[in-house]
């Protein structure tokens, strides 16, 4: 017996608003689709009526946790149209606080995940220190997190040797607590029994599916823009694509707290090596008619703007590719065929998040409801009898 | 006598539910921060909830879309009397900027009443917790 | 491989199909097709070339047609192939068969210009709310949005 079960769009813990129905006969999910648009903004529309000035501070707007991305990845784009060449100290306190976004957006989603699975103090420990980078980056940017330190042609606020030193100073602190992370999350029997095995996802699905960023990593495939197609100072940076191969959530846990490390690594490399100088130039009010593609690897995954301009101080097109997007295929091939339980902790692995299944029956009608009661029965039997064949759970390795 | 007692446990327990109708996050995670280590509004017996229906205060963020009007209203009528409700940001009170995008309606005011407004872009968790004991205070008046 | 050496392929293989090319910055190949012949080029890319990653799908109004680029990349260039199709008859092939991940944006665009994805596995909207009055598809230029006078509760004071 089929049904169907809405989830979203108003949920408790996180985020965007985002629909999701699920056919599920007993436990199982037998087919997902998902509905967008409650976020739905009409950002691109809007970005056609506002100045290149603006619209950064408009797609600083588009995405809270990595604002940064998306300011770079549309600042980079322009620069590129006006033919600016902004100076190396502007690049790389940039490329600074792009790493230190990365730091507290991995720290965000390892509390979440540990959310997700039951493991509450985990949230707890690893937002208690996610709130160490929001202090270094409301020391340098001025806010904790819409920053707004990109312009065109450079950055708007410099950092002196106080600043520096405070930055070096967290970051012994934080890293002697991801080290404590990394024991736990990978070696804390239950978290590791609750992760793995759970939102499978081959190599060639993640790649038919076009997947990105973590997700993508975590199913083995070595993709990076920083490495691929380096913007910013990535080049002269050394740094790891880290990857896992198991495919599922604990190896993106395991990629995402690798990450953390060479974040750390990309942080100090950058302050010790900061070189001296201006940290912007003047930029013009009007592109020439021209196009470009910028790519950004977020958080999240890869972040790509189409920009045409076309004489004006506006932009003629901006189109905005959000990571999240490129993975919701890949996520409803990884919810079909699994728990609902599982569905908070799946969703949350790509990290849009549309977590808590409780929020699913706080919008299920009476009558869905009286189905359930229905199926009760079945629903034991066959979860059951599907425990006992799920052998992918019982044969997951631990990664570490 | 009564009334005294639910006036206390109201003023002593505000139940919150957090709703998302269209933001950037960024306000989101911010009123998450506030239940974490640092900021703690647990200590004023403020819970976050996840459905409507244990709800007192609703903090909304965000400007409401097109698509969340009818959704919001229905959250707003399948929460208990008496409701409250907080508008969390710039864009809960006006749409910020994206005052003018096709498919933002404005401030969360345009659809169901607000009782507090708190400001900023995005809000500091300081103000979401200055937000909930001014309305405490509010209810005590 | 680099970007010369893929330019020359694309010459040898796709001949005259491609109307024209160009490598504006490096790690960046336009490619310009006759809409007839994406198939054949997304085709030609995904097998031969390895490039199975789709990074988007843009649409432009350009007045009289829409522009569409079809964002490809893989580690070590991005290829965006580029095609019109006319305003007043916007057909266009559905690529899901090639690459399946493609269908998010092809609903995309088909809520947002309008145009008519042939083939497509699931044609439903995508982005826009459920009450949207059909033929607005906000990101033609020639659309326009009045907003509506906002009340202030309570009235002005
Ligand atoms: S007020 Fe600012 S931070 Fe908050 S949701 Fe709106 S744009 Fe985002």
């Amino acid at each position: 017996m089929k049904f169907q079960i809405p989830i979203g769009p108003q949920h408790p813990a996180l985020k965007e608003p985002i629909s999701l129905r699920m056919t599920v006969e007993g436990e199982i999910i037998r087919d997902a689709d998902i509905r967008l648009g409650y976020n739905h903004r009409g950002l691109e529309k809007l970005a056609e009526q506002k100045t290149w000035i603006q619209n950064i501070y408009l797609t600083e707007r588009i995405c809270g946790i990595c604002s940064h991305s998306h300011t770079t990845c549309y600042v980079q784009g322009v620069e590129k149209l006006m033919e600016l060449e902004p100076p190396k100290r502007g690049l790389y306190i940039r490329t600074l606080v792009a790493e230190l976004e990365r730091v507290h957006s991995h720290l965000l989603w390892l509390g979440v995940a540990g959310h997700e699975a039951g493991f509450d103090s985990f949230f707890m420990y690893t937002w208690r220190d996610r709130e160490i980078v929001m202090d270094i980056l409301e020391i340098i940017t001025g806010n904790r997190v819409h920053y707004g330190i990109n312009t065109i042609g450079g950055v708007r606020r410099d950092l002196d040797e106080q600043q520096i030193k405070h930055i070096l100073d967290s970051l012994s602190v934080l890293r002697q607590r991801s080290e404590y992370y990394k024991h736990l999350g990978t070696n804390e029997p239950s978290f590791v029994a609750r992760l793995a095995g759970v939102g499978y996802l081959s190599r060639e699905d993640a790649i038919a599916l076009c997947a990105v960023g973590p997700t993508l990593r975590a199913s083995g495939v070595p993709m990076d823009v920083r490495k691929d197609d380096p913007y910013a100072v990535y080049d002269e940076v050394p740094f790891e694509v880290c990857t896992a191969e198991t495919g599922d959530v604990l190896g993106r846990t395991v990629v995402r707290i690798k990450e953390l490390f060479q974040c750390y690594n990309i942080i100090e490399y950058l302050l010790k090596n900061l070189p001296s100088g201006p940290v912007a130039v003047r930029a013009p009010r009007r592109a020439k008619p021209n196009e470009v593609v910028s790519r950004y690897e977020a958080p999240r995954g890869e972040n790509i703007h189409y920009i045409k301009s076309n004489g004006t101080d506006k932009p003629e097109r901006l189109k905005v590719r959000a990571p999240t997007l490129g993975n919701y295929a890949a996520t409803i091939k990884m919810l079909k065929n699994g728990f609902i339980a599982d569905v908070p902790l799946i969703f949350a692995a790509i990290d849009p998040c549309i977590c808590c299944a409780e929020r699913a029956v706080s919008l299920v009608d009476a009558r869905t409801g009286q189905e359930k009661i229905i199926v009760m029965n079945d629903l034991k039997r066959l979860s059951r009898r599907l425990s006992a064949g799920n052998i992918r759970k019982r044969e997951a390795e631990w990664p570490l | 006598m009564l009334t005294k007692l639910t006036q206390w446990s109201r003023l002593k327990s505000p139940w919150i539910l957090h709703l998302n109708t269209g933001a950037c996050n960024a306000c989101d995670i911010e009123v998450v921060a506030a239940l974490t280590p640092r900021f703690d509004v647990e200590r004023f017996g403020i819970l976050l909830k996840a459905t409507p229906r244990h709800a007192d205060v609703i903090v909304c963020t965000g400007p409401a879309t097109r698509q969340m009007k009818d959704r919001l209203i229905r959250i707003y009528e399948q929460t208990p009397d008496p409701k409250f409700v907080i508008a969390v940001g710039a864009c809960a009170m006006s749409g910020c900027v994206y005052r003018g995008a096709y498919n933002v309606i404005g401030g969360i005011d345009q659809v169901i009443p607000v009782d507090v407004y708190v400001p900023g872009c995005p809000v500091r968790p300081d103000a979401v917790i200055d937000g909930v004991v001014k309305l405490l205070n509010k209810l005590k008046g | 491989m680099n970007d010369q050496t893929l330019i020359d392929k694309a010459k040898a293989s796709l001949g005259d199909k491609v109307l024209d090319i160009t490598n504006p910055a490096p790690r960046r190949i336009f490619i310009k097709l006759k809409v007839d012949d994406l198939l054949a080029a997304v085709n030609w890319l995904k097998n031969e070339m390895g490039f199975t990653h789709l990074a988007t799908i843009t649409g432009v109004d350009l007045g009289q047609a829409f522009e569409l680029i079809y964002h490809f990349a893989n580690s070590f260039t991005c290829v965006n192939l580029r095609t019109e199709i006319p305003r007043d008859n916007p057909l266009l092939p559905s690529i899901c068969q090639l690459i399946p991940g493609a269908v998010l944006y092809e609903r995309e665009l088909q809520d947002m210009f309008g145009i008519v994805v042939q083939n497509i596995p699931d044609g439903r909207p995508l982005v826009l709310p459920d009450d949207w009055p059909a033929g607005n598809y906000p990101l033609r230029k020639d659309w326009k949005y009045e907003r509506p006078p906002e009340v202030i509760p309570g009235g002005k004071r």
